[in-house]
């Protein structure tokens, strides 16, 4: 591909610029605090595609893009860069995770129970038109239960490991600073599993999906069922100059393991987690997860076209460059397709 | 509500802190400040905290992403208090980090701040989870 430089419209780029601004208004910290309180689950997706986990700065970047997925996510990874990496904090398990939700559909009497916790899974989806009529749509408050919901809830493949269902690879310890990493390191394929989950965890969740749903629809080698969901906030536990831990605060996340029945006779797992709360996204990663053994080259689940064609930057980055001059590419192809007419032309018998 | 520890564990004092109100433990801090002496601020930055999860079907660690943090670390009449918080209020970092160094000083009004800021946290947490069990499901079928 051939690029050039280009010279001139100075003022009509700036002017551009205004116009897009301009549009947006301005931008204060009253709009930004009210996009994070308003629009929390968006400005987790853009969390989590970022891996950068601020929220405010999340909602800032929201703001800045008018709302734009991949802006903002372009902005929290540009902005990510130029501070400097402290520590690595302690591994988040799961059983560990303060759980505000966890189902399972493939088990209905789970260690630990099923928490619905907040979702619309079984609410009716009417939009509230009286709102724009001037009325206020006030939520119906939550009735608090007499005894609170244990903070941790243990771990499904746990259970099952126990009970023969899952395979127990055997497990090795890994220093933190061993933990291979994507943003340092090239993606190389066959990828290490901690360069897939993390590759999963940054993922667009627009690409998940899609390539998530094909493989449900049967482009996949296995069909998922949800072997456990689970929403949360996860402690991020860190070391103080004496040695001891403690955390710094807490960060939402999302996990989900999928199943499926294994050639082995054990059930297969599929996993996917992520920053913030994001059902669809892990559901369609852990998918992905769990089709990726076997895939044949090229098909929508085989590892290395999920993680290549699902990085929000690189492709939406990729997209749109092409909206960028190409002249000499695309003069050289009509040069061609010119050569080609009169070469044509004079084969043409008179 | 998670279990940090006793309530003379460091760690639990250190979450304490770090969880809590950040007006209150900003006023807390201007108030120790003046019984420190001269302070010596040796660190006050934003930056990263890498987030590892375990992959709960192969058992691998795998960075999850990255988390803004503030963090501050001080010296003053030879002790160091150490601050770290998620986001990126300087200040409160600097709280914590003066919090910190206080309690290395015996300063008991600073262990029973975090105290009182672990109990209110337990509270919340507490009541956060009456909301969450009110959703608790049992599924049947037929």
């Amino acid at each position: 591909m051939a690029y050039v430089a280009t010279r001139g419209g100075e003022r009509a780029i700036e002017q551009a610029e205004r116009l897009y601004r301009e549009a947006l208004g301005p931008i204060t910290p009253e709009r930004v605090a009210e996009l994070r309180l308003a629009l929390p689950l968006l400005v987790d997706r853009v969390m989590g595609e970022a891996s950068l986990y601020d929220p405010d700065l999340a909602a800032l970047a929201l703001a800045q893009a008018g709302g734009d997925l991949y802006e903002a996510v372009l902005l929290l990874r540009a902005w990510r860069t130029t501070q400097p990496r402290l520590t690595i904090a302690e591994p988040v398990r799961q059983a560990e995770i303060l759980t505000h939700r966890r189902i399972s559909a493939a088990f209905k009497d789970i260690p630990g129970g099923q928490i619905l916790g907040p979702t619309l899974d079984y609410a009716h989806r009417i939009l509230a038109t009286e709102v724009m009529e001037g009325e206020t749509f006030t939520p119906a408050p939550v009735t608090p239960a007499a005894t609170p919901a244990p903070a941790r809830q243990p771990s499904l493949a746990d259970w099952q490991r126990a009970n023969g269902l899952v395979a127990d690879p055997p497990r090795s310890e890994v220093a933190p600073d061993d933990i291979p990493d994507v943003t340092r390191e090239p993606l190389l394929f066959p990828a290490s599993r901690a360069h897939s989950l993390q590759s999963l965890a940054r993922a667009d969740t627009g690409g998940l999906l899609a390539l998530g749903y094909s493989a449900m629809r049967g482009y996949g080698n296995a069909h998922p069922t949800v072997n456990e969901l689970r929403l949360g906030e996860a402690e991020v536990m860190v070391r103080h100059p004496s040695g001891a831990l403690f955390s710094a605060g807490r960060v939402r996340v999302s996990q989900a393991e999928v199943t499926s029945k294994g050639k082995s006779g054990l059930l297969d797992l599929g996993f996917c987690a992520t920053f913030g709360w994001n059902e669809v996204k892990v559901i369609a990663g852990a998918t992905l997860d769990l089709n990726a053994s076997g895939a044949a080259k090229g098909s929508p689940v085989e590892e290395e076209f999920v993680l290549y064609h699902t990085e929000p930057v690189e492709a939406s980055g990729f997209c749109i460059h092409f909206k960028l001059p190409h002249y000499v590419t695309f003069q050289s192809s009509l040069d061609a397709l010119r050569g080609a007419k009169t070469a044509e032309k004079d084969e043409v018998p008179a | 509500m998670l279990d940090r520890g006793e309530a003379g564990d460091p760690g639990a004092f250190l979450s304490a802190l770090a969880r809590s109100c950040p007006k209150r433990l900003k006023a807390m801090a201007e108030a120790m400040l003046p019984r420190l002496g001269a302070v010596e601020v040796v660190q006050s930055r934003t930056g990263l905290v890498m987030l590892p999860f375990r992959d709960t079907v192969r058992g691998k660690d795998f960075f999850l992403g990255e988390v803004l943090v503030a963090e501050a670390h001080i010296r003053a009449s030879g002790i160091e208090g150490y601050g770290m918080v998620t986001g990126r209020d300087l200040e409160r970092a600097m709280a914590m980090a003066v919090l910190d160094a206080g309690r290395a000083l015996g300063l008991s009004e600073v262990v029973a701040f975090a105290a009182r800021e672990a109990a209110v946290q337990a509270e919340e947490d507490t009541a956060l989870l009456r909301r969450v069990e009110a959703t608790r499901v049992e599924m049947e079928t037929f």
